[in-house]
């Protein structure tokens, strides 16, 4: 799965750990969200969504890997 | 969503406190065969073996040694207190690392079991049987907190 977290971040001008106290997750979470190396819930990922204030398909997009 | 069956954070540092005497009184315990004679008392059992079968008995009294099981017992749950206590920063992700960790040290321990049941016999077996007990969570302590503290170094890409 791809998102685009670094982007809205810096959209928003926020820093990893802004975005994790916002958040209420560790920046090192945020940080391995930006990576791809961790696919959040679907609770973090509506509170990222309001945080950016998109939608959250907006910022999570599925890849043909994530099918198979 | 809320439930996660772990004890509050406070209760990690406690665990350590117990843990790390217990188990180096219980290592040297095993290595020299140490029973202090007060602890020689009579205890209530619910099973009791004979020495021929028409000797065993259900319920009763027996004269036991119980510095072992001071100490399995203290083991068991400061081990319990270390390993299921709340992280500070506990979020979804060492969530998912406490998840891998249990799988990871589950696996490694039937492992050694599954390696005892065929190479280590008898008297011996029942050693290993004894110490399968307490580390499973032990397993599981290393592994666990080896990954929280490289998460928790990981570095980060910012800017």
């Amino acid at each position: 799965m791809k998102n685009s977290i670094k982007v809205e971040r810096a959209k928003k001008n926020i820093t990893q750990a802004d975005l994790s106290v916002l958040a209420k997750v560790s920046r090192q979470t945020i940080n391995a969200m930006e990576l791809g190396k961790y696919v959040p819930s679907t609770v973090l990922a509506l509170r990222l969504a309001e945080i950016f204030e998109v939608e959250v398909s907006e910022i999570f997009k599925l890849e043909e890997s994530d099918w198979t | 969503m809320k439930i996660n069956y772990l004890f509050p954070n406070k209760y990690k540092k406690i665990g350590w406190f117990i843990f790390i005497p217990t188990l180096i009184l219980g290592l040297y315990t095993v290595i020299t065969d140490f029973e202090p004679e007060f602890l020689d008392v009579d205890v209530f059992a619910v099973l009791i073996e004979g020495i021929i079968q028409d000797d065993n008995r259900l319920f009763g009294f027996v004269n036991n040694n119980i510095l072992n099981e001071i100490l399995g017992v203290l083991m068991i749950l400061s081990s319990l207190l270390v390993a299921f206590s709340r992280e500070v920063d506990e979020d979804e992700y060492i969530s998912k690392i406490r998840l891998e960790s249990l799988v990871w040290a589950t696996y490694l321990n039937y492992g050694v079991l599954l390696f005892a049941f065929w190479f280590v016999y008898d008297l011996t077996f029942l050693w290993v049987m004894i110490f399968n007990m307490f580390t499973i969570l032990l397993f599981f302590i290393i592994r666990f907190n080896w990954q929280v503290i490289k998460f928790r170094k990981s570095v980060d890409h910012e800017k």
